[in-house]
């Protein structure tokens, strides 16, 4: 059997952790979620992850700290954001410091889809 | 040899006497009769001079001549005393060399000094009869001035105030050895009286200058002017400030023509009503009113005015005007900001609002599109998941739960409070809130006319909400005049019985009224005229009303503007349950 690609969701909100691993699935992702960015960095999946679907705004860390800090232990993921706040003016600072695409809740599967294919054919350094 | 002659010598005014030469001789009766009339001349003379207000030098001046005419030989000099110092000051000595005065100036009030010294500390008159034999003065820097003047003797008098405040000293001098006759006397007791009238008159206005220099420095250093006006004649006084406030010739007489021209175009409606309104009540006038100079500038006055009647019934308003132009211009800057600050915090807060419930509402609409897919996908496969599609539908139903939770939430958020309901009597609460607004209103230049009906039941009402009604419909009001200058800005509120056991209250303005199509719009929430508006009072306060089982409409007037009405019942608790009315008061 062919090893799915790990994709990790880092969201407080709780709906967002129940639902999204199974479409995630049936894309064929393997699918892990995270209620913290504090979790997920002290996991044992950082590395395995392939692509990152990351929540802004949390208590504790926020997303874009969680793309700072990986950028510093060197251990660079693609990052796909997702935020429930409608602040389009938030997008284009995200995508200049290397985000995939940021995407705003609700977003449909063929936008999630489209940005995790993105993700996937990127080659890091 | 110095004669005493009896110590203060009291002037009785209006003497008819006789004076002559200083030695007494025989007169006919007609020369005794000229002279008592040339006598009675020189006094009226000198007492006119007084009267019209001759500088207190040239009358002190006239007076010596008066003595020295009346008295051939005598030389005469008035002189007045400094009694800060003390010490003797230039008051007037015609026949004598301006150098003897020079020396007199400065002199100290010292009885050893000299013999009106001791006239003026001891209220006394001294004659020195001859002073190049009077031991008493011999060794006197005094005696010294005298003979170098050819003075050789010198009688000195105090000029009494009626107070018995010494004011100064009249000398009459010879160049021999001499005494005074009893009509010389006489004669002295005259001029010192007549004397002590011009100095102490000529204090008088120099107090009463000093007092009208302070009220006009004052009034000019608080931009305070003030006025005078005779109702009936319309006669009108204005001080000197008020001239330049108003910016008339200083010489100007003023009319009322000449004020109302200079009233800004905008307030001569109301200008005219409130001075028909002190015309027909003679009440205290308060009130601001703009001018427009003829430069085109604007100034803001306040007026503060007081009527009084004289014994024939005839009003007069005294008041004073200050111009708070300054101030005004600070507070309107002020207002602009804070309405702009308001605005921006409207703005912002509306804006963070709107972004903490998208928030809310798309977190659970996240999932439910998530899962929805998620479902749409489990079905679609070669081997449908039923039971996952099972599963996401569940979660797709709970989380459209949730955002009708977040919804009812907001809802309770912005929920209203329970009414506090107590007795309340419509015109009070009326009252308290025009009292409340009165600076509002009379800032928007509106002239309010209040209609209130006496025996008005007591309602049972929430008092704090019913006045937010109020006091919102006052301020619609004025606002809706803002842009009036044309007529008076004319806000009639008025209370009465309506129909049913209800109390109903309107506010009545001129202002730019309502557009047929939006007579029921103007209580939406959200709909507004005015920039700064939220457009919430209205469908607040028909909510408050109708809360109250009452009810709140508007009506266009005939006329300009609209008319604003609720009417409410006496007892909301007693419609509400269908029972009879209780009439509580």
């Amino acid at each position: 059997m062919i090893e799915r690609s790990l994709v990790s969701v880092v969201d407080d909100d709780e709906s967002v952790r129940e639902s999204l691993p199974d479409l995630l699935k049936q894309f064929g992702f393997a699918a892990r979620t995270f209620s913290s960015a504090e979790a997920f960095l002290a996991s044992e999946f950082v590395s395995e992850t392939r692509c990152l679907l990351l929540d802004i705004a949390m208590p504790g860390m926020s997303g874009p700290d969680v793309q700072h800090e990986l950028r510093r232990r060197r251990q660079e993921i693609p990052i796909v954001f997702i935020t429930a706040h409608g602040d389009e003016t938030i997008r284009p600072r995200l995508m200049a410091d290397g985000a995939i695409e940021c995407l705003f809740k609700p977003f449909s599967d063929t936008a999630l889809l489209n940005a995790l294919d993105v993700a996937l054919r990127t080659r890091w350094p | 040899m110095d004669v005493d002659f009896g110590g203060v010598v009291n002037a009785v005014p209006g003497l008819r006497h006789e004076a002559g030469p200083c030695t007494e001789h025989v007169e006919s009766d007609a020369a005794q009769r000229q002279r008592v009339e040339n006598l009675l001349a020189g006094e009226n003379r000198l007492l006119q001079m007084v009267a019209s207000g001759y500088p207190l030098s040239s009358v002190l001046a006239s007076l010596c001549r008066f003595v020295e005419e009346a008295a051939p030989e005598c030389i005469c000099g008035t002189y007045l005393i400094d009694w800060s110092v003390p010490a003797f000051k230039k008051g007037a000595a015609p026949s004598l060399p301006g150098t003897f005065l020079d020396a007199v100036e400065g002199l100290p009030v010292r009885t050893e000094l000299c013999p009106c010294g001791v006239a003026a500390l001891e209220k006394r008159q001294v004659i020195a009869e001859d002073l190049a034999s009077d031991p008493l003065w011999r060794d006197t820097p005094y005696r010294g001035l005298l003979l170098s003047h050819g003075l050789e003797s010198v009688w000195s008098t105090p000029i009494l105030a009626l107070s018995g405040r010494v004011l100064g000293t009249f000398a009459i001098y010879h160049r021999h050895p001499a005494t005074p006759s009893t009509r010389v006397q006489e004669l002295i007791a005259q001029v010192t009286h007549i004397a002590s009238i011009a100095i102490e008159r000529a204090e008088d206005e120099a107090a009463l200058q000093r007092s009208e220099a302070f009220l006009a420095q004052g009034q000019h250093l608080s931009s305070t002017g003030s006025f005078a006006w005779r109702v009936d004649t319309d006669d009108i006084t204005f001080s000197e400030e008020l001239h330049r406030i108003f910016e008339f010739d200083r010489d100007d007489r003023v009319t009322l023509e000449q004020v109302t021209s200079r009233i800004h175009p905008d307030d001569l409606s109301l200008f005219a009503e409130q001075l028909d309104a002190a015309r027909r009540t003679g009440k205290d006038l308060d009130n601001e009113l703009r001018l427009r100079l003829p430069d085109n500038s604007v100034k803001f006055l306040r007026t503060i005015a007081h009527a009084s009647q004289d014994q024939h019934g005839r009003v007069e308003y005294i008041g004073a005007v200050q111009d708070v132009t300054a101030r005004r211009l600070s507070e309107q800057a002020l207002e602009r900001a804070r309405s702009e600050l308001a605005h921006v915090a409207r703005v912002t807060t509306m804006g963070a609002l709107t972004a903490s419930i998208a928030h809310e509402v798309n977190q659970p609409l996240s999932g439910i599109v998530t899962n929805a897919s998620t479902c749409l996908r489990m079905l679609a496969a070669d081997s449908p998941d039923i039971e996952g599609a099972r599963e996401t539908a569940r979660r797709t139903i709970r989380d459209a739960n949730r955002a009708s939770e977040v919804v009812a939430r907001l809802r309770a958020l912005f929920a209203k409070k329970e009414l506090a309901m107590e007795p309340v009597d419509v015109n009070e609460v009326t009252r308290e809130v025009i009292a409340l607004s009165a600076s509002a209103l009379q800032r928007h230049r509106v002239v309010l006319h209040q209609d209130f009906t006496d025996d008005l039941p007591i309602v049972v009402a929430d008092r704090i909400q019913l006045q937010q009604v109020i006091l919102n419909l006052l301020l619609n009001a004025a606002d809706a005049m803002k842009e009036v200058d044309d007529r008076t800005r004319r806000l009639s509120i008025s209370t009465g019985r309506g129909d049913h056991d209800h109390v109903r209250l309107a506010v009545q303005d001129v202002g730019v009224g309502l557009d047929p199509q939006s007579v029921d719009k103007v209580f939406d929430a959200f709909y507004t005229t005015k920039t700064g508006g939220m457009g919430i009072g209205l469908s607040v306060s028909r909510s408050i009303i109708e809360r109250h089982q009452g009810r709140l409409w508007a009506e266009p007037n005939d006329g300009p503007g609209a008319t604003f009405v609720f009417s409410i019942p006496l007892d909301p608790a007693g419609v509400a349950n269908a029972a009879p009315v209780k009439r509580n008061g």
